[in-house]
């Protein structure tokens, strides 16, 4: 007879093989697939030429055209960062301070957008700043402008619409982090002569980072990939690195869409590897 | 805190809520305008708008297959996720850290790659069926979601109540479905739920996915603003969905309560 723990570990496996199979067909095998066709000369007829070369990356990192649009990318990617950390710390530090059951009626307040697709988001921002927006109404009604603005399409659009599309990620995980701090740590920062400054500066702010850090990863991470928003916004014009992987699939270069993916898939790991290993959640220390 | 600094804290959070609800609360608002066009000041009220959404046979139909394709996916997302935690709860060591990585990764994985992927696989092995092919998609990225609902309900239970089953004579089956199952149930909905609204509002992989006549509703809203401008059966459409998420979060909320929703 099969010992009892034997029999539990293989059952054990058994539950886990469902699963792992799927994630392993579905996930690491097409992006495995992605990666090869990337290494692959374009074809007229079928997915990929018959040739490996690495001729797709060198023609991207290469082209004057695809890193400036590189550049675009972490540009607009910086400037969402920069004042979603502003609003969202600002925004997080008082929800913090408050009574558990408010706090807990705030935060759904700002899960409930999560929920609604981007897409809607992004509308709602067309609904404000476009031709016939509320904006232009407002103005138009109050005499203000005779011809209506060009608030839309653009980069400043790009900018400000995806920011409170993704604020609210950064809110939550910075509330988490402040409502985790002993109030001690101040009150003794307090206590020995620090000012207000002083004390939020050395003692809360080292303190909540790992949920900056936390914040600010998914904000860059959910930048890279928001196409919708960003051709919604910005119009033909304003191309990040998403959109021209999502425009080299509709002319069909498929090598080409691989690759791009595959650089913005680097980017996204450059970033987030040194967050992953540098955080330490569990263990964030007190500066000297 | 001094009193300028409270007002500016005051202030920032205050235009936070502002920008974060604002443009829903206007798409929301606009659809029940009675004008062709939405307009400042408002035009007075109606419902034609949804009347339009349902006589529009396209979005009747991406409605549908929204709905259906986010009860599907949500239940296998969970049957998925919520046997890869339950075996990974209580194990430790690399391994399990690694495969725990591996069904989370679609959490923080960038979507639009996975997308377009999954897209370039189907094709390699010979075309798959576009709903099966959305409904691939939709479980891998709502299956974390149902890893980590279930993973946090099972590190709360306490492994004595089921040896407790086991030594009274259950049989493991038995002991899971008598003791296991009814306390981490709740963990398994809450799972199931953000599963479910995940895949209602998902774009980034169905921008890829979606084909002539299987189109999901954010798609066909998408195609909608980008090539015939915003009109305001979209604003329905959006209202519609909308509503929908808030009857979901509101149920949930009466069956598992308020922290489990923000917990997950």
């Amino acid at each position: 007879m099969v010992p009892r723990v034997v029999a539990r570990k293989y059952a054990a496996f058994a539950l886990l093989l469902p699963p792992l199979a799927f994630f392993l067909v579905f996930f690491v095998c097409p992006l495995g697939y992605l990666f090869f066709v990337s290494l692959h000369a374009p074809s007229e007829s079928e997915l990929y030429g018959a040739r490996l070369t690495l001729a797709n990356y060198g023609a991207i990192l290469g082209d004057g055209f695809y890193l400036a649009i590189i550049r675009r990318t972490l540009l607009l990617a910086a400037a969402i960062l920069a004042l979603a950390l502003v609003l969202g710390y600002a925004t997080a530090y008082l929800i913090a301070l408050l009574p558990q059951r408010l706090r807990l009626w705030l935060l759904l307040l700002l899960f409930f957008p999560l929920m609604v697709s981007n897409v809607i988001r992004a509308y709602g921002w067309i609904a404000i700043l476009g031709r016939r927006g509320l904006v232009n109404a407002l103005l138009g009604w109050l005499g203000l402008s005779a011809a209506p603005l060009p608030l839309l399409y653009g980069f400043s659009a790009v900018t400000l619409g995806l920011m409170t599309i993704l604020l609210p990620y950064m809110i939550v995980s910075i509330v988490n982090a402040l409502a985790a701090i002993d109030r001690q740590y101040e009150e003794a920062a307090r206590s020995l002569g620090a000012g207000p400054w002083r004390t939020f500066f050395r003692v809360t702010l080292p303190l909540s980072s790992p949920g900056v850090a936390s914040g600010m990863l998914l904000v860059f991470l959910l930048t890279l990939s928001a196409y919708v928003t960003v051709t919604l916004l910005g119009g033909p014009r304003t191309k990040i690195l998403v959109s021209l992987v999502y425009d080299a699939t509709t002319s069909f270069e498929w090598p080409r869409a691989a690759a791009l993916a595959f650089v913005l898939l680097v980017l996204a790991l450059a970033v987030s590897a040194p967050v992953f290993l540098l955080r330490r959640p569990d263990r964030a220390e007190l500066p000297r | 805190m001094s009193r300028p600094a409270a007002i500016l804290l005051v202030l920032l959070a205050g235009s936070a809520y502002l920008l974060v609800l604002g443009p829903i609360l206007i798409v929301v608002a606009s659809a029940f305008s009675a004008a062709d066009f939405f307009g400042f000041p408002p035009s007075g009220l109606s419902l034609r708008w949804f009347t339009s959404f349902f006589a529009t046979p396209e979005l009747r139909a991406a409605f549908a297959l929204s709905l259906e394709l986010a009860l599907v996916a949500a239940s296998t997302a969970t049957v998925c996720g919520g046997l890869a935690a339950y075996v990974l709860a209580r194990r430790q060591g690399w391994l399990a850290s690694l495969a725990q990585g591996l069904f989370l990764a679609p959490l923080v994985f960038p979507t639009i790659v996975l997308g377009l992927a999954l897209l370039l696989f189907y094709r390699a092995i010979g075309g798959v069926p576009l709903f099966l092919g959305l409904l691939i998609a939709h479980t891998v990225i709502g299956s974390p979601f149902a890893v980590r609902a279930v993973l946090a309900s099972l590190q709360a239970l306490d492994p004595r109540l089921e040896e407790a089953g086991r030594s009274l004579g259950a049989g493991p089956w038995r002991s899971f479905r008598l003791v296991t199952l009814p306390l981490i149930w709740p963990g398994l909905l809450s799972g199931w739920t953000f599963a479910f609204i995940v895949s209602f509002g998902e774009l980034n992989t169905a921008l890829f996915l979606t084909g002539p006549g299987t189109t999901t509703l954010p798609i066909e809203i998408f195609s909608y603003l980008q090539f015939q401008g915003g009109q305001l059966v979209i604003a329905a459409a959006s209202a519609l969905q909308v509503g929908l998420i808030l009857v979901v979060v509101l149920v949930v909320e009466r069956l598992v309560g308020l922290t489990r929703i923000l917990r997950a």
